[in-house]
């Protein structure tokens, strides 16, 4: 049982990690982001490259794949996200969903159909309580709360911070006082990006790495942020935490079920919720 | 005194609806006016379009003898142009003074460079100075580390009006700055006005004419997205066709 817990914890690090971008587009510009999860298999796809030209260190080769995936999600932003403020959600969904669907043929025209195999950069295990745990897998928490507090820190005390918080809850109010909200917008949006690619790359070497890696996780960060609520960054940390557990507790007793359990937690959630006005 | 801002047949359509058509609309530097009629008359739709929310469909806009049509709204705030919204816009996630320092960030920003002011900290000690003094002027220095969603919405419009102050203004924008306030919270917010006025132009959205009567010194009535009538206060609302579309027409059989 512990280990299921712990798993749960890895699971929803990464899931955290996947979530917050697709949090901070919604809630600051308003916009469903259907090809999010672009950057995260991106991410893979050029960790995997890079690798064997890096001798096989992990952290460099990581690195690169997270600055690569930057100005591709600019090029998003700047050329179809932008264009989408104010749209409906049917423009929205088709226009970023093309964009999923463009970016998923390019990764198999350039790696190929089958699956690749990746195996974690290290095998270490710690022992606790009389059991082993796998180290990757405790690295992995402890930067998903590292980032959290990086992020509470950014947004309570820096200006950028407060200028995002303020245009979370008023957009126009922001333009209003002279800030060229768009352009602190984007930031968000390649940061969200990064951080994708950054779930991605860390979750690769334990989990199967194929062209169709970031629908499946989309889904499951559109169900944290729903849950979570859009644009509330505290409550993506909770939730990602929460369907992670409930991903690892689910895949226990109910292995081909985890990932719909998110999904029924999900509906309940929003046939209980309190309408905001 | 030069035009600081005016229109050339501003039009604005939302599909079949013409909320704003072929309006004229010029403010002259120092000027206080007022722009009333009925709702939907296209008043709000006007101030969106000078101060860059909407664009126009045809016609342009002019600042400070600059051709300001296509421009975007927060450069236009640079060139002096500052409006409040009919709904108070202040973020209830900060605290009062936070908001103040948000207002004042443009002045910052260019004191400072690119690096050190993306993640400069909010709490500095000169920033807490500024605000001070902003929150002073408005009554609200007991008030300056509340946050904002706890404040009475008299307050919230005080601060509103502080953020708008330290943005050092050419032009004030304020649309309905009365509405939803109690008699003391409104007189309030006139006096503020009256003190303030002679530092720059005004224009004042609103409903409750009777409390900007003394502080305007030219009216524009709009209905139907056109202004039908402007001149003084008093010339104003005796015009028949401003009475007629506040009150309809006149019956024949009844005494005035």
């Amino acid at each position: 049982m512990l280990y299921t817990i712990f798993y749960g914890f890895s699971i929803g690090a990464i899931l955290y990690f996947v979530s917050i971008g697709l949090s901070l587009t919604f809630g600051t510009m308003r916009v469903v982001n259907f090809a999010h999860t672009l950057t995260y298999s991106i991410g893979v796809y050029v960790l995997i490259t890079f690798i064997p030209w890096l001798q096989g260190n992990f952290i460099p080769a990581a690195m690169i794949a997270i600055l690569a995936v930057v100005p591709i999600s600019y090029l998003i932003e700047r050329f179809i996200i932008r264009r989408l403020y104010g749209e409906s959600l049917d423009y929205t969904f088709i226009a970023t969903f093309a964009v999923t669907l463009i970016g998923v043929d390019t990764i198999k025209m350039i790696w190929g159909v089958n699956p690749l195999p990746f195996s974690p950069p290290m095998s270490t295990y710690i022992d606790f309580w009389g059991m082993t745990f796998p180290l990757y897998r405790i690295i992995i928490f402890g930067i998903a709360i590292a980032l959290f507090l990086g992020l509470e820190l950014f947004f309570r005390k820096t200006i950028v911070g407060k200028i995002v918080v303020a245009a979370l809850d008023d957009k126009d109010g922001v333009r209003s006082l002279g800030i060229n909200v768009d352009k602190y917008f984007s930031i968000m949006f390649m940061l969200g990006s990064a951080l994708a690619a950054l779930g991605g790359v860390l979750y690769a070497p334990i989990s199967a790495v194929q062209p169709y890696m970031g629908l499946s996780i989309l889904l499951l960060a559109f169900a944290v942020v729903i849950v979570g609520g859009m644009g509330n960054l505290r409550g993506t940390f909770i939730s990602a935490f929460a369907l992670g557990m409930v991903m690892a507790l689910t895949a226990r007793y109910w292995s081909q079920g985890a990932e719909t359990m998110v999904f029924i937690v999900m509906a309940i959630v929003l046939c209980f919720r309190p309408i905001d006005v | 005194m030069g035009e600081l801002i005016g229109t050339k047949s501003l039009t604005k359509r939302f599909g079949g609806l013409v909320a704003v058509n072929e309006v004229n609309f010029q403010v002259v530097e120092g000027q206080v006016a007022g722009v009333i009629g009925p709702n939907g008359s296209g008043k709000t739709t006007l101030f969106n379009l000078l101060s860059g929310f909407f664009l126009p469909d045809e016609g342009k806009v002019y600042f400070a003898g600059q051709d300001i049509t296509q421009m975007s709204s927060h450069r236009r705030v640079a060139m002096g142009m500052v409006r409040t919204f009919q709904l108070v816009s202040v973020f209830s996630s900060l605290t009062a003074w936070e908001n103040l320092v948000l207002a004042n960030i443009r002045f910052k920003k260019e004191e400072h460079s690119l690096n050190n002011f993306y993640f400069r900290p909010a709490h500095k000690k000169e920033n807490l100075e500024i605000c001070r003094h902003a929150l002073n002027e408005v009554g609200l220095e007991k008030k300056a580390g509340v946050k904002t969603s706890e404040l009475s919405y008299g307050d919230k419009r005080m601060l509103e009006l502080a953020m708008a102050l330290s943005l050092r203004p050419k032009l004030l924008l304020l649309d309905e700055p009365l509405s939803g306030l109690s008699d003391h919270e409104i007189a309030d917010v006139i006096a503020l006005l009256h003190q303030v006025k002679k530092d720059f132009a005004v224009v004042i959205i609103e409903h409750k004419i009777s409390k900007i009567v003394d502080l305007v010194g030219r009216l524009s009535v709009m209905n139907e997205g056109r202004v039908i009538c402007e001149g003084s206060p008093s010339e104003v609302l005796e015009d028949p066709k401003v009475r007629e579309c506040y009150w309809g027409k006149e019956e024949k059989n009844c005494s005035t």
